[in-house]
């Protein structure tokens, strides 16, 4: 059950009715020792007035008010406090009230006594908690017998009751007039307190409901905002469709207090209608169930755009599978298309064992709920699409790659045996024509090979983030990778690491395909007897690796495509024929990969630095 | 016959057996070639080589690795130096095993692991580190 605020629970309102009219039965505890204590002052004064009655009248009160107790304070096997129990409970204890004020009036002298005002008590109390027509009636029946009374005293079918004092009785015997007015003014008194306290309570009454209805309603309203925020946020935070529908199907459920939701999505020809997800449904209603359109006159009515409701399932003829709702006691059920830019794709239907659930306001949350159900539909195929088309592009690329590598190594092992003359004397112009050759092949297989690495961080498993790399481990490795290539071209090669540093993340071999690439450039694009320099040091939460170079540098204009693949700098062509334009793409790949930042720093003719901020690895837990 | 050594070369890439022979022949070595598996087990059985040139894939992925295996097995071969060839395990590096030892664990059956194309001056003398540390008399 959805938690709806406490203030607004119709439960709570009749608890707090019953506590109130509950206070009452406490205080009469209290009035049947205040009676005997009245009675016995009142003999030691020297009033004469037959005290047993009163006795007889202090136990009446005791032992009614004992049964209220016994009765009413059982508890109710958890049942809320019901209106009828709240009205027995005044009902009850307004009987004894007018009893006994009834006795103690007429023992005091009756209507023209002093007491007649108490009857005034259970009339205010009643038309306090009653509704105004039961309060009249016991107004009537308590006044009727007080006139009763009156008459027959008057008539001396009844013995004139008094109190006497010294001798005098205090209430003489009524005379008839006297009587008369004294019934009219007390019974005119008790009618006003009831329509006037009536009214009064009536009013208030009304507004309290009222305020009850308004939380109730908010309290709808409010979570059903809360559920359309949670599945905006699933569709936005979620790619799988299965598990978005999923989340759909069970927030709706809830928030409409039905019995279960279902999504149906249209197949391609439009033909056939696949449950996608339901919940609270019974599994045979929805499992491997399939609706055929032309079969089904509804699904094909809602399917044409209009929604569809029916409080009572007994049109079995306009559903396929008509027996299962009615066996699952279904009987409210609600459908409504999965619209998407005019074009329906599905249906969502809510089902409920209630007959007649679905009022017109929520039939049109229900249709808007039914528009977010399409977008996430829609958002997660359109995922899905991507998702295969760029897998499906790298692993072509990796093919090709693939493909490309075996011949080309053939190619280049027989120029090398040709080359270095063991077929045979060669001249010279031979000798350059083959070198050419040479060099175009290792282009070629350079960027082959750049492509695989491409692809194949591209297809890179997840967990690259959760793996370390140890810097000094990494250091080593470019260093003896690059030593040889950087003295052959007479170019100082450096690294330094500064302190002790932590361990950055990422795999050791995707970390160090970043780095080399980079390396490898400075080097490749730096005149002999230049510098290329790396430092690692630590920089607010990162390790911040730099690798300089005194070469050509990148032009100002070629920056924005410099990460670009296939982009290669005029500057950088003119200076090696060799080149892919792959290299800094990779290398921006796997930044991104690894959450790193890079920034560059150029002057043409002067140098580049690259600047990598590589994230610190997490600290292992424990 | 007065040679280096005896070196079986195994490829099903036509012209690398064919420039390998070229090569090895050229530097002095006799060389028998073979173009998968089974044609190697059985010029293995006739004459044993004094090194193994092996290529990694071949009618499947993993032939040379299979018969590199099988022979650190059989007591006759276990001592059989291999140098492997691959094309495609392109982040191996000829530098050293480290990055090898990665893929195969620390079982490695075979010496050394070239990336083709081979650089032919890397690979005579690795091969003539071998024979030089397993004192192969040449004949």
């Amino acid at each position: 059950m959805v938690a709806v605020a406490h203030d607004a629970d119709p439960g709570a309102a009749w608890e707090k009715l019953f506590k109130l009219s509950w206070w009452p039965v406490r205080i009469r505890w209290g009035a049947a020792p205040g009676l005997l204590a009245v009675v016995w002052m009142a003999q030691a004064a020297g009033v004469v007035f037959p005290a047993w009655a009163f006795v007889l009248v202090a136990a009446f009160i005791l032992i009614g008010n004992l049964g209220i107790y016994w009765h009413f304070s059982r508890p109710d096997h958890g049942q809320p406090r019901s209106p009828q129990k709240c009205r027995q409970l005044v009902g009850w204890q307004a009987a004894i009230d007018g009893i006994a004020f009834w006795a103690l009036m007429y023992l005091t002298g009756g209507v023209t006594g002093p007491l007649v005002v108490g009857v005034l008590l259970p009339v205010a109390f009643v038309s306090m908690l009653l509704p105004v027509r039961a309060a009249l009636a016991f107004c009537t029946a308590l006044l009727a017998v007080l006139g009763i009374t009156a008459v027959a005293e008057v008539y001396g079918w009844l013995p004139h009751q008094s109190l006497c004092f010294r001798g005098v009785d205090i209430v003489p015997f009524p005379h008839p007039m006297r009587t008369l007015s004294s019934f009219g003014f007390w019974a005119g008194t008790a009618c006003l307190t009831v329509g006037l306290m009536g009214s009064a309570v009536s009013g208030l009454r009304q507004q309290i409901h009222a305020i009850v209805r308004r939380g109730q309603a908010e309290a709808v309203t409010r979570r059903r905002l809360q559920s359309i925020f949670s599945m905006l946020d699933v569709i936005g935070s979620v790619r799988d469709l299965k598990r978005v529908l999923e989340t759909a199907v069970a927030e709706v459920t809830l928030v409409m207090q039905v019995k279960g939701i279902s999504v149906k999505l249209l197949s391609e020809d439009g033909k056939l209608l696949r449950y996608a997800a339901a919940f609270g449904l019974p599994e045979s209603m929805v499992r491997e169930k399939v609706v055929e359109v032309e079969r089904s006159p509804l699904n094909k009515r809602v399917i044409q755009g209009e929604p569809f409701v029916t409080g009572q399932v007994t049109a079995t003829e306009m559903f396929q599978f008509g027996e299962t709702l009615s066996a699952a006691h279904l009987q409210s059920v609600l459908f409504v298309p999965l619209t998407l830019e005019g074009r329906v794709i599905g249906i969502l239907g809510a089902y409920c064992e209630k007959p007649d659930r679905f009022d017109p306001e929520e039939v049109n949350f229900f249709r808007l709920t039914a528009r977010l159900v399409a977008i996430a539909v829609e958002n997660a195929r359109a995922y899905e699409a991507v998702t295969v088309m760029s897998g499906e592009r790298t692993w072509f690329m990796m093919k090709v790659a693939h493909n490309l590598r075996a011949p080309l190594a053939g190619m280049l092992s027989i120029l090398e045996v040709v080359r270095d003359g063991y077929l045979g004397p060669i001249n010279d112009q031979q000798s350059e024509y083959l070198r050419r050759l040479d060099r175009r092949a290792r282009t070629m297989l350079a960027l082959v090979n750049e492509l695989m690495a491409l692809s194949r961080n591209r297809q890179r498993p997840d967990g690259e983030c959760a793996a370390t790399t140890e810097l000094a481990v990494l250091a080593r490795r470019v260093q003896r990778t690059f030593q040889d290539k950087a003295a052959e071209k007479r170019i100082s090669f450096r690294i330094s690491l500064s302190g002790a540093l932590p361990d950055v993340r990422g795999r050791l071999e995707t970390v160090e395909q970043m780095l080399e690439n980079l390396v490898s450039n400075a080097i490749k694009y730096t005149p002999a007897e230049g510098s290329v320099d790396v430092r690692f040091s630590r920089a607010n939460g990162t390790v911040r690796i730099e690798v300089s170079d005194t070469g050509i540098g990148i032009p100002a204009s070629a920056r924005p495509m410099l990460f670009t693949e296939f982009f290669r700098a005029e500057n950088a062509k003119a200076t090696e024929d060799i080149g892919t334009g792959l290299g800094l793409a990779i290398v921006k790949e796997i930044a991104d990969q690894l959450g790193a930042r890079i920034v560059v720093e150029s002057e043409e003719g002067a140098g580049t630095i690259f600047v990598v901020h590589l994230p610190i690895a997490a600290m292992p837990a424990g | 016959m007065n040679t280096k050594g005896f070196i079986l070369v195994v490829d099903d890439d036509p012209d690398i057996v064919a420039t390998s022979r070229i090569i090895l022949e050229g530097n002095g070595f006799e060389v028998q070639t073979a173009s998968n598996g089974k044609e190697a087990l059985e010029l293995l059985s006739r004459r044993k080589p004094d090194l193994m040139l092996l290529d990694v894939m071949m009618a499947s992925d993993t032939e040379g690795f299979d018969l590199a295996f099988k022979l650190k097995e059989d007591p006759e071969f276990k001592d059989l130096p291999i140098i492997m060839l691959t094309a495609f395990l392109d982040r191996v590096r000829t530098e050293g095993p480290g990055p090898f030892e990665f893929i195969l664990g620390e079982q490695w059956p075979v010496e050394w692991l070239f990336e083709k194309p081979l650089d032919t001056k890397k690979l005579l003398a690795k091969i003539e580190a071998i024979f030089k540390a397993k004192k192969i008399v040449p004949g």
